[in-house]
């Protein structure tokens, strides 16, 4: 964990011992419960973090706001105590109030800082069951009790920590695996942990990304929740409703150092800085086109197309029926619908990507086979594919050029020579610079990596390009800015379609056409404007109604 | 649990197959082997009346298939048949050469199982560091070097050189416990690969866990060292272990026919091998028997651990 070459400073924790932790703390109410100076962070002489100080106050909500690679994060693994492998740290990281003692670098183990990953199930152990843990912390609080009364009171202790997490029935809960519970339970469980630990200051990184507005707005209340208890805690958000919801006071960075910082309502309502307002601003549209956009043929046409899932023994499921859909050239068509109602078979069929399908896609009339393996190297460059996890669909061990420019080499035979400058140009164009694009992809943020996975589908130079959830795990800016690139895309190369899957109905606004997807049929296609001010299926509006 | 339940069910039928399988293939197989028992028993010089006449006492003259009903109808009722060279019933063969694999397979594995996971923990604790690198470079080493090289170097060594210990079990029959000095260097040998390969898997298991966000997280809520070790990280370790074990647990029943020939110990290996040598037909296919359904119900057991330990990964069938 302590890397080489760091220079562990001042990192200051109170020793509280586990049972004092565990009681909610009122006392620390006056002054702050943890605190950052003039915190910095390099690594390989670049500095992640510069200069961010950062004061939080028992039972308020901070929320440190940035795009992906502002330092939000490396920020709040600083409360904690940890920093990425041979960082060189310099400043102040104070928890627990007046008392200062030098303590070593994990402040968090002193059971004063709990954590909330972005993704819960990573921290919960697959092979153990959802007890192991919560069993391990509260059998340290109660070793002073006589050996008769341990478990029992151990076994309370954690079941009043996952009742306060809001989880009923912890009772059953507690005897199943992390992978039998909804992501929602998850992070329930975390929370439980940190509460559990009798954490004072909570750090919970981007709680709401890739979730439904009901999902997000529970988690909104349940933060609100734990604030309430006393407890301090450091939401790292890019989520900007969330953050209006739940900010009591706002830090924002950018590049690694804090651009504004204040109370939420003044900075969200009149941002000083431009960069700010830049942050909070409006999101840019694609271009109409005049008049009805159905112009031309088809480019693809999906006809009787029904898609199974095979459902282990019990057979198959049939999860999308879709009767007739087509997409024209030039067009951006939207696919919106909540988790698990075929939005992603959907674009996986057009990409030939699902093979237990009936029905036919036709690709100028003619028609594309089941499985990308019975395709060609033309219909392969036809229908490009972006996936959701831009970190998974690279290799780890090559130079994301190298992968980019394998496209043009594969599907449309060029040599080795011109594909490279092709693919650095692409790159290029689409913000990504010669050096930056030479290293491998752990090297890159997760919007960079998706600019390079669009890079690469784009030099198929593809007849329809299917974009699933591409933006779902990026901030707002690097949200916006990729969604402004595939306007430019489809206003610049005017025979490029577009099929953008989401779950946010702000990106499927900017969609010329827009089909709702509901347990795997489709139940409303329309222009974009009329389905969004004048849904007709009630499940559209009930998806409208859930906005904000 | 009903799936659990299936799964096991399902399995089990598809191992009566499995080793329905194996006996008719080694059926088959001794079947397309040049001469039968009755060539063997003849000796260097058959004389082909002779031959006739022992095959015609032996009831070879009669067709295979015929042979083979007659052999399966009697498994039906647990009789594994009469040896065609001795007449002995071939459930004996089998319950003497048991006793010292049994003896073997356990002693190994009851050494094996601490120190291939002692080893394993141990090395990626240190993982990068020299004790690590000493446990991986040495595991990687012996497990280069086959048994019969190794067998022979210790005995070399350590019996003719030194005198430590008894070359071979010749001389004890099958009464090898009350002699526990012969016992030392057939363990050893067995012991020296599975060692290796466990401790690799454990370890490769265990830096991975100890890599793993779960890991951390435990360790920043203040968990001790040790207890993340064992009860966090390990049980992430044990699936692929599990079914390492299974597989050396297999090999070491179904009766280590180099270590046993090497050490003369009257294991199943060396029934076997006599078996086969004198085309024995029953007591080879006893033998089949035998380990077909031990490598069944061996690796059911693994499938089992690894799901209890592997939860996610369901159990493929």
């Amino acid at each position: 964990m302590n890397g080489e070459g760091r220079t562990p400073a001042h990192h200051e924790t109170t020793p509280v011992p586990h049972e004092a932790a565990a009681v909610p703390h009122r006392a620390a109410a006056a002054g702050p419960v943890a605190e950052i100076r003039d915190l910095r962070v390099e690594v390989g002489g670049r500095a992640i973090v510069d200069g961010v100080s950062l004061r939080v106050s028992p039972g308020t909500v901070t929320a440190l706001v940035g795009a992906s690679g502002s330092g939000k994060t490396t920020t709040g693994l600083a409360l904690l105590g940890e920093y990425p492998a041979g960082a060189r740290v310099t400043g102040d990281v104070r928890v627990g109030g007046a008392g200062r003692v030098t303590g070593d670098a994990r402040a968090g183990a002193c059971g004063l800082v709990g954590y909330i990953p972005q993704h819960p199930a990573t921290v919960l152990n697959p092979a153990r069951r959802v007890s192991a843990l919560l069993t391990d912390l509260a059998r340290a609080q109660v070793s002073h009790l006589p050996r008769g009364r341990r478990r029992a009171e151990a076994r309370a202790r954690v079941l009043r920590a996952l009742e306060e997490a809001q989880l009923a029935d912890g009772e059953a809960l507690v005897r199943r695996y992390p992978h039998q519970l909804s992501g929602g339970q998850q992070q329930r469980v975390v929370l439980a942990q940190a509460l559990l630990l009798g954490a004072r200051v909570i750090v919970a990184d981007e709680p709401t990304t890739g979730q439904d507005a009901l999902t997000r707005s529970r988690v909104v209340e349940r933060f609100a929740a734990v604030a309430g208890r006393g407890v301090a805690v450091v939401l790292l958000c890019h989520d900007l409703d969330v953050v209006r919801a739940l900010a009591d006071e706002v830090v924002v960075l950018r590049a690694g150092r804090v651009v504004e910082s204040g109370p939420a309502r003044r900075i969200l309502r009149s941002p000083r800085h431009e960069w700010t307002r830049e942050l909070l601003g409006e999101q840019p549209r694609f271009p109409q086109p005049d008049g009805s956009p159905r112009t031309g043929r088809p480019v693809l046409r999906v006809r009787g197309l029904t898609a199974r899932h095979r459902d282990g023994a019990r057979g198959t499921a049939v999860v999308l029926r879709v009767p007739a859909l087509d997409l024209y050239g030039g067009e951006c068509l939207a696919v919106v619908g909540r988790s698990g109602s075929g939005k992603t078979t959907l674009a996986r069929c057009l990409a030939g990507l699902h093979r237990d399908r009936d029905g036919t896609v036709l690709l100028d009339g003619a028609p594309l086979p089941d499985s990308v393996r019975d395709r060609g190297r033309a219909q392969l460059a036809a229908v490009q594919y972006v996936f959701q996890d831009a970190h998974a669909a690279f290799d780890e061990h090559r130079s994301v050029l190298h992968q980019v420019a394998r496209t043009a080499i594969r599907l449309r035979r060029t040599d080795t020579d011109t594909a490279t400058r092709e693919a650095s140009a692409l790159l290029a164009r689409l913000g990504l610079p010669g050096d930056l694009v030479r290293r491998r992809p752990g090297r890159l943020s997760g919007g960079e990596l998706q600019r390079a996975a669009l890079a690469r589908a784009l030099l198929a130079r593809p007849r329809v390009l299917v974009c699933d959830e591409i933006t779902s795990g990026l901030d707002t800016l690097t949200r916006r800015h990729l969604l402004g690139l595939l306007t430019a895309l489809v206003r610049d190369r005017g025979d490029l379609s577009l099929v953008l899957i989401t779950h946010a109905l702000d990106t499927a606004a900017l969609a010329h056409r827009i089909a709702v997807l509901d347990a795997g049929e489709i139940v409303e296609q329309g222009p974009a404007r009329r389905v969004l001010t004048a849904p007709s299926h009630p499940f559209t509006v009930s998806l409208m109604g859930r906005r904000n | 649990m009903s799936g659990l339940r299936s799964f096991v069910a399902r399995r089990l039928l598809l191992g009566v197959l499995q080793t329905a399988a194996v006996v008719l293939l080694v059926f088959a197989l001794t079947e397309a082997l040049p001469g039968d028992a009755a060539v063997a028993l003849a000796g260097d010089q058959p004389d082909p009346e002779r031959v006739e006449a022992v095959r015609e006492a032996m009831r070879l003259d009669r067709p295979a298939g015929e042979r083979l009903a007659d052999w399966a109808a009697g498994l039906l009722h647990g009789d594994l048949g009469t040896s065609l060279v001795s007449g002995r019933p071939v459930s004996r063969y089998l319950a003497d050469g048991f006793g010292p694999t049994l003896l073997l397979a356990a002693l190994t594995v009851v050494l094996l199982v601490p120190a291939g996971f002692g080893l394993g923990v141990l090395a990626a604790r240190h993982a990068g560091r020299p004790a690590d690198r000493l446990i991986s470079s040495v595991t990687l080493a012996v497990y280069a070097v086959p048994e019969f090289a190794l067998g022979v170097l210790l005995v070399t060594v350590l019996s003719l050189r030194l005198g430590w210990l008894p070359p071979t079990a010749v001389g004890h029959g099958t009464e090898l416990l009350a002699h526990p000095a012969v016992l030392v260097l057939p363990v050893l040998v067995l012991l020296s690969r599975p060692v290796c390969s466990l401790a690799r898997m454990v370890r490769a298991g265990m830096i991975d866990a100890l890599a793993s966000p779960y890991a951390a997280q435990a360790r920043r809520y203040g968990v001790s060292g040790a207890r993340v070790r064992y009860a966090h990280a390990l049980p992430n370790a044990l699936a692929p272990a599990a079914q390492q074990l299974a597989r050396t647990v297999d090999w070491l029943l179904s009766g280590v026919i180099v270590v046993e020939a090497l050490y003369a110990v009257p294991g199943l290996g060396t029934v076997l091998l006599g078996a086969v040598a004198e085309r024995d037909v029953p007591v080879v296919q006893g033998l089949a028997v035998v380990f077909g359904v031990l490598t069944v119900v061996l690796n059911l057991g693994a499938d089992l651990v690894a799901h209890r330990f592997a939860p996610r990964a369901g159990v493929a069938a």
